[in-house]
């Protein structure tokens, strides 16, 4: 490698971070669905700072927490990662597998059965 | 050969933005002045918000689609000076968060009492428990996406020249900024198509 060539972990940090936040919002709509103590939770986390957070109800927290999830996990990522040099391929195989699970855990339809199966339904 | 990013060449462009620049100026004074522009809009209590959703998703659908023939080039390599995609992923960056910006704001309207939603749930419940449930949801998708394309070129600059692993990486973040804003797109549409704020 080129001495004034940046580390690849730069670019793994800035990856793996977008998949740790789409996690994190398929995550936060499973729990604001599964009972109504955790959907008021997660509304609190948009009333606590986003504006028209009341009228926007708790997708804003589920907004909120994704992107803590997103910028915290990048930030931490990044001071781990930012030296290094690692294997492009296989961080990007790890983000497309998160993204890939984030969104179907997203479609309404495989919600629904997830729910169902934590409900204790057969 | 005559180098065509040279100084000779961008002088003799300027007057032509010059010339255009004042047409456009004119032609947009000229239409706010005697338009119509509150009737073009349309007379919902929600027209200025909805407008500029829908406008900021149009002009990412531009540049979101630019992203996707970018995410090509950077595939075949054809990509020459790394410059080409900072201005752009930057762009398209803008554009994804004033899009979601603008749509959280029209979100409050849509579930508003007496708003699209409700009339969802008591005709048609599964429009909108399944596609605009999932169509919020995958919108976001676009907005790290898009940042994370734009940070890639900021960063790593004309290293993305010699790096064949870096190119595939970006290709693919613009690649699936362009799929999830087109699915949120289509079905943003639809649903408009069938009830308007």
């Amino acid at each position: 490698m080129n001495s004034s060539e940046k580390p690849t972990g730069i670019a793994a940090a800035a990856i793996l971070s977008v998949a740790v936040g789409l996690l994190a919002l398929a995550a936060s709509h499973l729990a604001a669905e599964y009972s109504e103590a955790a959907k008021n939770w997660v509304h609190g986390w948009g009333k606590a700072w986003m504006p028209g957070a009341q009228g926007i109800g708790p997708y804003s927290g589920k907004e909120t927490l994704a992107l803590i999830a997103w910028l915290g996990s990048w930030a931490l990522l990044h001071l781990w990662l930012r030296r290094k040099n690692v294997d492009l391929t296989r961080a990007g195989i790890l983000f497309l597998v998160g993204i890939g699970l984030a969104t179907t855990l997203l479609w309404p339809p495989v919600i629904e059965k997830v729910l169902h199966i934590l409900h204790g339904g057969h | 050969m005559r180098d065509l990013k040279g100084a000779g060449d961008r002088e003799s462009a300027r007057p032509l933005v010059v010339v255009v620049g004042g047409l456009a100026l004119t032609g947009l004074t000229v239409t706010a002045v005697t338009a119509p522009v509150a009737d073009l809009l349309g007379n919902s209590r929600y027209a200025l918000e909805g407008t500029l959703h829908g406008v900021t998703a149009v002009l990412f659908m531009v540049t979101a689609t630019i992203g996707l023939f970018q995410a090509y080039r950077l595939l075949t390599g054809t990509v020459q000076h790394a410059a080409q995609l900072e201005f752009g992923g930057v762009v398209n960056a803008f554009l994804a968060f004033l899009t979601i910006l603008f749509g959280n704001r029209i979100y409050i309207f849509y579930r508003a009492q007496g708003g699209p939603r409700t009339y969802f749930l008591e005709n048609m419940p599964q429009i909108h428990k399944i596609f605009f449930e999932f169509k919020e949801f995958i919108a976001l998708f676009t907005l790290p996406l898009a940042v994370a394309a734009a940070f890639l070129f900021l960063i790593y600059r004309d290293q993305f020249i010699r790096s064949r692993g870096l190119r595939n990486l970006a290709a693919v973040l613009l690649a699936l900024t362009f799929f999830y804003f087109l699915v949120t797109f289509t079905l943003g549409a639809a649903i408009t198509k069938l009830r308007a704020l």
